[in-house]
């Protein structure tokens, strides 16, 4: 993916650059995709994440995963994005998209069409 | 009284979905809310002091909502999942202590484990992860978040969805937990 980074302030009136905010919600919809993409590799049987806790089972590394996943997309984000103004638009529907993927691929009836 | 009302595990279900859940939710819809009613249209005059209160306000509870979400996913896979799915010795009749085999054990249950709880296990994850975003913006942006529109439909579309699917997930639970209860 290319840097969005046109300056595009029309629609704002006040307030800090809003580089962070937009590394923090692109952050959240890949980690969205990457539980999506954890679970549905398990279910497809290419990759199983090691569980974490054995009670648990395999969600433990899973979920993990996926949180490892969002935090170190955040942290490399906010490092490029931090303090510059982005153009939003396509963040916004980069993450929308990004989490609807994830959500769906959650869901287990696509399960069954695989 | 010499029983004891709850057993130790049904007290942590309890807490996971009714005290983390149940509060994930009211401070989710309490956020949501919050930021729609106090948003400040673009070149409307608005006292600023207000307005600075009102965004410390929102910050509070949108940091609330996702610490209690990230409460809620934590004690559901760590401490009520593991009894959840616990397999009962070979020849058990009884699988009313297991609730997972006990779902399995009919097609007319089946679905709450292969349909319910496999949501449950991971979705919540995602919502926790949409709130969390939410509350670093209203906490780091205060007032912007308020006054700049484009962050604050942002905003408010991930909290809408983070609260959507949370209480999709607690409507699964309570399906769950009224067949075969962690008792």
């Amino acid at each position: 993916m290319t840097t969005p980074a046109v300056e595009d302030r029309s629609a704002r009136t006040v307030g800090p650059a809003n580089g962070a905010a937009l590394a923090a919600f692109l952050a959240a919809g890949i980690g969205a995709l990457a539980v999506g993409l954890f679970v549905i590799l398990a279910e497809t049987d290419l990759f199983s994440a090691p569980s974490l806790y054995a009670p648990a089972g395999g969600v433990s590394g899973r979920t993990t995963f996926a949180a490892a996943v969002w935090l170190i997309a955040w942290v490399v984000l906010h490092r490029r994005w931090a303090g510059r103004e982005v153009e939003p638009r396509r963040v916004h529907v980069a993450t929308l998209a990004l989490v609807a993927l994830g959500v769906l691929l959650c869901f287990p009836p696509l399960w069954a069409l695989l | 009284m010499d029983t004891l009302l709850f057993s130790e595990r049904s007290i942590w279900t309890m807490l996971h979905g009714i005290v983390l859940g149940g509060g994930a939710l009211v401070t989710l819809f309490a956020a949501l809310f919050s930021l729609v009613a106090m948003r400040v249209p673009a070149g409307a005059a608005a006292d600023a002091g207000a307005v600075d209160r009102q965004a410390r306000y929102l910050a509070g509870l949108t940091v609330a909502a996702a610490v209690v979400l990230w409460l809620a996913v934590i004690v559901g896979t760590y401490v009520s999942f593991p009894p959840y799915r616990a397999a009962p010795p070979e020849g058990t009749a009884d699988l009313s202590a297991y609730p997972r085999s006990l779902l399995l054990s009919s097609p007319g249950t089946e679905w709450l484990h292969g349909f319910a709880m496999e949501i449950k296990e991971h979705v919540p994850w995602i919502a926790a992860m949409l709130a969390t975003a939410v509350a670093f913006v209203a906490a780091r942006y205060r007032s912007a978040v308020l006054r700049d529109a484009r962050l604050r439909r942002m905003a408010a579309a991930l909290l809408g969805v983070s609260l959507a699917l949370v209480a999709g997930a607690a409507l699964l639970g309570t399906f769950i937990n009224k067949v075969a209860p962690l008792e």
